[in-house]
């Protein structure tokens, strides 16, 4: 039963073979590796390492040290292109090839709004919060073919991939989210069981306040209708027509948004959820309630 | 559902009908109800969807065959998930398997006395000058004859280490692959038979050309009494449960019988692991403390 397949081979020739035990399987050849420290003419003597000097002792000069010149990395004036680089807020790209992808492969479902919590849960997009990483980063690669309709919300996007998303008939929004709240986001499950009440989303800082107001880049503190013009003048922009998202089923869905206080769908801050009795606490102190509302 | 009805059919759960079992097969007419008539082992065609059924071409079936007669009859043909029952057998990750399960229980006790812990040696054999003799602090230092070892081994030594969960399960499919390639692998619908004597399970290994190591499997921690008893003094034919499986004793039976209820839950605990969501997850270094 030769076949051109490989495993049908394999099959086929092991029916002609001994049977597989114990004692005919054997790694593939130099899997194994003994380290092993040769003695005498068998590489023994100075171990390659010769007979005197910084070699032999080890004593090696520092990297870069160029016995007496002005070494190479000290010889021109510093070129401060990444200062302050170790304190400036990182978004790891996603990019929509692999929103469509997750979307086709069912890792998301793309007819509830999306956020951190939905891509952070695929498994396949990796974030690191305390490296200062403050979310996604939608990146055009792939636009061509995204044909998802939906409703997305990450932290930090392009005009083409608003155009993208748009032209389907979708929503995006851009939104920010303070580290304790990305712990929370990003490690959903994890933290709804440590018991902790859900935080409220702080505002943005100074420099990003900027952005997240604009209506051109789908800001959640945009103002609504500013946001509806800035779709139709992106549409002329591209040349497509907006899809009429009134007229759309689904238009529920697409005009779901969190409130600028809130991090997760359907939750507000302040509740705790306990998840083994299923059973939400509120907080019901006055000074509570007036923290978690301001 | 309609597999559910079969499975049904193949095991009759009841312990009086074992004492039926003896005037099994012939003359029961098709308007008898009569549960015996199940342990008639009459052919029927076995259908078993798979829960995730592959459209990449490949297929794998076998027959379903009966324990409760030496003689082989045929019960029925089931499908295989050709992801598990058809791949590319990796005998170099089979092996990588065997050393692990032979490996990782192990711990050396071997240990060498060092020059600290050899008798004696304290005191300074010779003065360090005048004598023309070499330099000596110790007569137990390990240029010495009778002195102590340097780096020898230490107990206890442990040999454990884990295997990647991937190619653990690897090791898996290709041996099924394999077993099933060369005719080793055979699908029973349960582990009923008839007598409790060794005898029978012998002479039905020998009727069918299987073993002679037999590895029964199925998918309870308690196995039939007959054949526990049966099996119990036969010390090449075994019963392990579904979650014992492994690659070690697959390959030290010859052969390897899985009932019906033991094939769904192999298909579905592989199938499960291999394809899981937090693959990544699972890859990290495995860490005892994490257990």
């Amino acid at each position: 039963m030769a076949s051109h397949r490989g495993y049908e081979k394999a099959l086929s020739m092991l029916r002609t073979l001994p049977r597989v035990s114990l004692y005919n399987v054997a790694p593939t050849p130099n899997f194994v590796k003994k380290s092993k420290r040769g003695r005498g003419q068998h590489g023994g003597d100075t171990h390659g390492a010769g007979n005197k000097g910084a070699l032999a002792r080890q004593s090696y000069t520092r990297t870069g040290f160029e016995m007496g010149n002005n070494p190479y990395y000290l010889r021109f004036p510093n070129e401060p292109y990444y200062i302050g680089q170790h304190l400036r807020r990182q978004y790891p790209p996603l990019s929509l090839g692999q929103l469509q992808l997750m979307i086709d492969t069912d890792r998301i479902n793309p007819k509830k709004p999306i956020d951190l919590v939905q891509i952070c849960n695929t498994g396949l997009y990796k974030i690191n919060v305390s490296g200062l990483h403050y979310g996604v980063h939608l990146t055009d690669d792939g636009a061509d073919n995204f044909k998802a309709k939906v409703n997305i919300e990450v932290q930090w996007a392009s005009e083409p991939v608003i155009a993208a998303i748009e032209r389907n008939g979708g929503t995006i929004t851009t939104a920010f989210y303070d580290p304790r709240c990305l712990h929370a986001l990003t490690k959903a499950k994890k933290f709804l069981e440590s018991g902790e009440p859900i935080p409220k989303r702080m505002i943005p800082p100074e420099d990003a306040i900027k952005a997240y107001t604009d209506p051109k880049f789908r800001g959640y503190l945009a103002d609504p209708d500013k946001i509806s013009w800035e779709r139709l003048v992106l549409a002329q922009k591209y040349g497509y027509t907006l899809p009429k998202i009134e007229e759309d089923p689904d238009h529920e869905m697409l005009t779901a948004r969190k409130d600028p206080r809130q991090i997760f769908f359907g939750l507000e801050p302040g509740w705790v959820i306990n998840l083994v009795d299923r059973i939400i606490l509120k907080p019901t102190d006055p000074e509570l309630k007036e923290y978690y509302k301001g | 559902m309609l597999r559910s009805l079969v499975l049904r059919a193949l095991r009759p759960a009841s312990c009086f009908q074992n004492v039926a079992r003896f005037s099994t097969v012939t003359d029961t007419t098709a308007g008898e109800v009569n549960p015996v008539s199940f342990y008639g082992n009459e052919p029927k065609v076995v259908s078993r969807e798979l829960e995730f059924p592959t459209n990449d071409g490949r297929a794998r079936k076998a027959w379903v065959e009966n324990l409760d007669s030496v003689a082989e009859k045929k019960l029925g043909m089931v499908d295989l998930h050709p992801h598990i029952f058809a791949i590319t057998p990796r005998l170099d990750i089979i092996w990588q398997n065997t050393r692990w399960q032979m490996n990782y229980r192990k711990v050396n006790l071997t240990q060498v006395y060092s020059r600290a812990e050899v008798r004696g040696g304290g005191r300074k054999p010779w003065q360090q000058k005048g004598l023309g003799k070499a330099r000596h602090g110790s007569i137990r230092s390990p240029i010495w004859y009778n002195g102590g070892i340097a780096h020898g081994p230490r107990a206890p030594t442990t040999k454990f280490y884990m295997l990647p969960i991937h190619t653990r399960l690897l090791g898996l499919r290709s041996t099924l692959s394999a077993k099933l390639a060369q005719d080793d692998l055979h699908i029973v619908n349960s582990l009923d038979i008839p007598t409790n004597d060794p005898g029978y399970l012998e002479e039905l290994a020998e009727e069918r050309k299987w073993g002679p190591a037999v590895l029964f499997v199925d998918d309870t921690d308690v196995a039939p009494e007959n054949i526990a008893i049966a099996a119990d003094s036969i010390n090449h034919m075994n019963i392990m449960p579904v979650y014992g499986l492994n690659v070690y004793s697959m390959l030290k039976h010859d052969t390897l019988v899985l009932t019906l209820a033991a094939l769904e839950k192999i298909e579905k605990q592989i199938l499960f692991h291999t394809h899981r969501v937090d693959r990544a997850k699972q890859n990290e270094k495995f860490m005892t403390s994490s257990v």
